[in-house]
């Protein structure tokens, strides 16, 4: 089956969602990609990428429990499926395999 | 803190129900924690977050797909009511030809009110612009009169600071004017400087605030220059003569008064000319030319109505009369003062017929009404299996009020082309020059009409329709309900208490109108020429009459100082004395310069003493009156008494008949015939029947050669009598037009009813005529329940148009009585047209074969 394609930005949030396993709401992931990135995002950002991540298969999502916080509005969960993890690992792999083929020489300034 | 609300309600309006929660809640918890920072910047970041999600992704599907299904549902509709249309032929024609014509009628009517409405309401200062007019306490009735001093308007002016400007304008009269060889007649008036600046008719030629300052200035309309000079350009400092007498130099140009307006004149003169060629309007007692004013912005008509009550008085003007001023835009349709109080006027007619307008279209909308409840029964399958399948009590309403709007929209095509029929008609009628509209925002409200006219005429079926039970409908058991016959009746009594309330009305303005014509007036109109004397022939009276009797065909000839239905004009006088008079007691009287012999040539007749004869000498210190007038002065055995007026001892020689001088509104009034053949300008003749023509012909061609320069504008006196009932004929004429088409309107919808009762009756009749019934026997049989509303309906309608005639025949001072008969007759030709309509129906239901109709079960 062929693997989905993936952008730059979705990379990162599904890296994102893979390392906070099954602690990955919205705001998690902004907050994580934030203090690594060290930039601002908009969350809007994060939603548009894990809608389309989960159209394509990559990711799945269940609602948490009920809480006081956020006026009461459940959190969205969000884990990586087999095939998400089968994406980062192509996606890896081909760059890796380019990237051994730079040669290992001095380059200029 | 919470989250700005407007952004949070505009992203539950635009987001996906399905990711509603999961973005709200992410939004929040985001917003909550920058808000620990900056609450404002966690504000506008919500708000811009937010903005983001604007992108297909996220936005829910608005229902594109309903609307789909309402373009097929309105296509279904469609077709369904033109296969209607197609299938119920009579219905759909019954309908359109009752629709339309009473759209035609609604929209003529509408035209002619608003153009009413339209009448001297085309002014810039609008509401300012008053009429200042004199109410005299006139035999202890209060009479309102718009002629004033002729220097009112400029004391005014000067005195009172509430006034901006003010002009006096004259009476009117022809005039000959001329420039080298070429004559013509035209209508002028004197008028004050600030005409041009007061009303608002525009100059092609001059300044507003100048034309009218040199004395010897004249002001010609386009017209009346092309006719003079063959162009309006460059006509400024030429010379006009006026009556072959004076010169007058061309200062400005204006366009042809609009017809919007009742002042229409050829040409203005100066006031400053006319206090000079006439010095007694200078002075306060004498009272002719009319006197407006506008008034300051932000200045109050009651308060200077008040102010100026007593002004006239005390500036020497004659006791007892009191000024107040009326908005002149006003005076057009509430121009009529009873006792020197506002009383209606043309707004009543207007009134009048916006109310027929309206009945009419109402029983063309109750015919629609009646038509499709009653061919219900016809489409109640339809309905039945529709509400089957599920369509909702609002579809169906919609499908049936559209299809009455679709029918009320196709009517108001068929009536916009009545109009354009009809309008140099109806122009002939009223007197008018409407023309047909073609503005948006006319168009516009006629389709609303229509909408509104189908709204009410589908209002009654849709919802009646729409509310059936669709498992009795489908079983076959909805029959009639008693409710639904009980409407149906109600509404065709309505249409014809309406028919009969129209022909009684029409009735009863006929017969006044015959009354007027052919009751004996006192005097005798008919056969009787006149012309006013111009240039010589004021100079050579007496040569002209001699020279006019003469002529073949003339029995009789002399003269008067005015038409005889121009009394009033400023001809009256409050001076006469006599013996025991009640000092306080004011008494108008009309004063009427005759020649010898004109009251014998009149007809008038005499109750005691003599008329004025050559053989007795010094007829000027005699003087004639009417009974009105002994009566006034409370004389008894009044020959041989002495009165007195204007300083000088008369004595009564003659007592004549009450006669009608003025038209049937009013009362005789008090009149004296005073011999003062210097006096008289009019040259009156008795043509003998049938010579009209010759004499005509003879007259025209001696004022020629005897007056050259001026023109002869001759007229008979029974015109002038006709001209004064023209609004009385008008509304004759079109009530009857709108009684016909109310009752042609009813019969239709009757037919239409009959038509259909007689169809749903077939097996009935059928049935009846297998037992013996005979035809005679089953018509008086369908005919006897339409019998019973048409008769329900003329019992209702009699009070009310009782009440109606009284009203408007009250404004008539000579009046016809109401017979019972007129009623009588009313009543039975609106049962003589619902039998004839429902008997052709019904004679053909009647008349056939019953094998044919019970065949089938």
């Amino acid at each position: 089956m062929k693997t989905p394609s993936l952008g730059e930005f979705e990379e990162l949030v599904l890296l994102m969602v893979g390392a906070l396993h099954d602690e990955a709401y919205g705001v998690a992931v902004l907050e994580n990609l934030e203090s690594h990135l060290k930039k601002k995002l908009n969350i809007s950002a994060v939603h548009v990428a894990l809608k389309r991540m989960e159209d394509k298969g990559l990711v799945r999502s269940r609602f948490g429990g009920i809480t006081e916080d956020r006026g009461g509005r459940r959190k969205k969960y969000y884990v990586m499926t087999a095939l998400g993890k089968r994406a980062l690992d192509q996606q890896y792999a081909l760059r890796n395999s380019i990237y051994n083929l730079i040669p290992d020489i001095s380059f200029s300034k | 803190m919470k989250p700005p609300k407007r952004a949070l309600q505009f992203l539950r309006w635009f987001c996906r129900e399905d990711y509603l929660e999961e973005i709200e809640g992410d939004l929040i918890e985001v917003f909550e924690k920058q808000s620990l920072l900056s609450p404002r910047r966690a504000r506008w970041g919500f708000i811009w977050s937010v903005c983001k999600y604007l992108r297909p992704q996220f936005i829910r599907a608005f229902k594109i797909n309903v609307h789909q299904n309402a373009r097929a549902m309105f296509r279904h509709n469609f077709t369904i009511t033109y296969r209607s249309f197609l299938k119920y032929k009579s219905s759909f024609f019954i309908n359109l030809i009752g629709l339309s014509s009473g759209l035609a009628c609604t929209i003529l009517i509408y035209l002619w009110v608003s153009d009413e409405l339209k009448v001297n309401n085309l002014h810039a200062a609008g509401d300012r612009l008053v009429e200042v007019m004199e109410r005299q306490l006139d035999n202890g009735q209060i009479t309102v009169q718009s002629g004033t001093p002729g220097i009112l308007a400029e004391t005014m002016a000067q005195e009172l600071p509430e006034v901006a400007s003010a002009t006096t304008v004259s009476w009117t009269d022809k005039y000959v004017l001329s420039v080298d060889d070429r004559n013509m007649q035209g209508t002028g008036v004197y008028a004050g400087r600030d005409y041009f600046k007061i009303f608002s008719f525009p100059l092609l030629q001059g300044d507003p605030g100048k034309v009218l300052i040199d004395k010897k200035s004249i002001v010609l309309s386009d017209e009346m220059a092309v006719r003079l000079f063959g162009t309006t350009e460059n006509v400024l400092g030429k010379t006009v003569t006026w009556q072959h007498e004076k010169l007058f130099n061309v200062s400005g140009v204006f366009k042809k008064m609009p017809a919007q307006s009742t002042q229409q004149y050829d040409f203005l003169l100066t006031t400053d000319e006319m206090k000079e060629a006439h010095p007694w309007t200078l002075q306060w007692t004498n009272n002719a030319p009319s006197t407006f004013v506008v008034l300051r912005e932000g200045a109050s008509l009651e308060a200077f109505s008040a102010k100026i009550v007593n002004f006239v008085e005390d500036h020497g003007g004659e006791k007892g009369t009191t000024v107040f001023a009326t908005p002149y835009s006003r005076l057009y349709l509430h121009g009529r003062f009873v006792n020197g109080v506002e009383a209606g006027g043309r707004i009543e007619y207007v009134r009048m017929f916006s109310i027929i307008a309206f009945f009419i279209l109402l029983i063309a909308c109750i015919n629609f009404m009646n038509l499709s409840t009653a061919r219900a029964s016809r489409r109640i399958k339809e309905i039945g299996t529709k509400k089957a399948m599920g369509a909702s009590r609002r579809a169906l309403i919609i499908q049936y009020l559209g299809e009455s709007m679709l029918m009320a929209l196709l009517s108001m095509g068929c009536a916009f082309l009545l109009v354009i029929l009809l309008l140099p008609q109806f122009n002939l009628i009223t007197g008018k020059t409407l023309t047909v509209p073609t503005d948006y925002p006319t168009l516009l409200s006629l389709a609303g009409l229509a909408i509104f006219a189908g709204w009410i005429a589908g209002s009654y079926p849709a919802l009646y329709l729409s509310g059936f039970n669709p498992v009795a409908i489908l079983k076959g058991q909805l029959h009639g309900s008693w409710s639904e016959l009980w409407v149906r009746r109600g509404l065709v009594v309505f249409q014809f208490v309406c028919s009969v309330v129209l022909i009684v009305s029409v009735w009863v303005v006929y017969e006044q109108m015959q009354y007027t014509q052919t009751k004996n007036l006192g005097y005798n109109k008919d056969h009787l020429l006149y012309f006013e004397g111009q240039g010589k022939v004021t100079q050579n009276l007496e040569t002209v009459i001699a020279t006019v009797r003469n002529f073949p065909g003339v029995t009789n000839a002399s003269s008067i100082g005015h038409s005889l239905m121009e009394f009033g004009a400023g001809s009256s006088t409050s001076s006469m004395q006599w013996e025991g008079k009640d000092p306080d007691l004011v008494v108008e009287m009309e004063n009427v310069r005759v020649n010898y012999g004109m009251i014998e040539m009149l007809e008038v007749q005499l109750v005691a003493g003599r008329y004025y004869a050559q053989q007795f000498g010094a007829e000027d210190s005699n003087i004639i009156f009417n009974e009105a007038a002994i009566a006034a002065m409370g004389m008894e055995d009044p020959i041989g008494k002495t009165v007195t007026l204007w300083g000088k001892p008369r004595t009564i020689v003659g007592v004549v008949k009450d006669f009608h001088f003025r038209s049937f509104h009013e009362k005789v009034k008090p009149l004296f015939f005073n011999l003062a053949p210097d006096g008289t300008w009019m040259v009156m003749m008795k043509v003998e029947p049938g010579k009209e023509a010759d004499v005509i012909a003879r007259l025209e061609k001696f004022h020629k050669d005897y007056n050259p320069g001026f023109l002869l504008s001759y007229r008979f006196l029974d015109q002038d009598y006709q001209a004064q009932y023209v609004a009385e004929q008008r509304v004759a004429t079109l009530s009857k037009y709108f009684a016909g088409l109310a009752i042609l309107i009813s019969s239709l919808g009757l037919l239409g009813l009959a038509a259909f009762t007689a169809e749903r009756r077939l097996k009935e009749i059928g049935i009846r005529k297998i037992h013996g019934a005979t035809n005679v026997g089953v018509v008086f049989l369908l005919m006897k329940d339409f019998t019973r509303m048409v008769l329900v309906a003329i019992v209702i309608s009699f009070p009310i148009s009782y009440v109606i005639s009284r009203q408007w025949l009250d404004g008539f001072a000579y009046k016809i009585n109401l017979q019972w008969w007129f009623f009588a007759t009313a009543g039975l030709s609106a049962l003589f047209v619902a039998w004839f309509t429902v008997a052709l129906q019904t004679w053909r239901a009647a008349r056939v074969n019953p094998a044919k109709t019970l065949r089938s079960e």
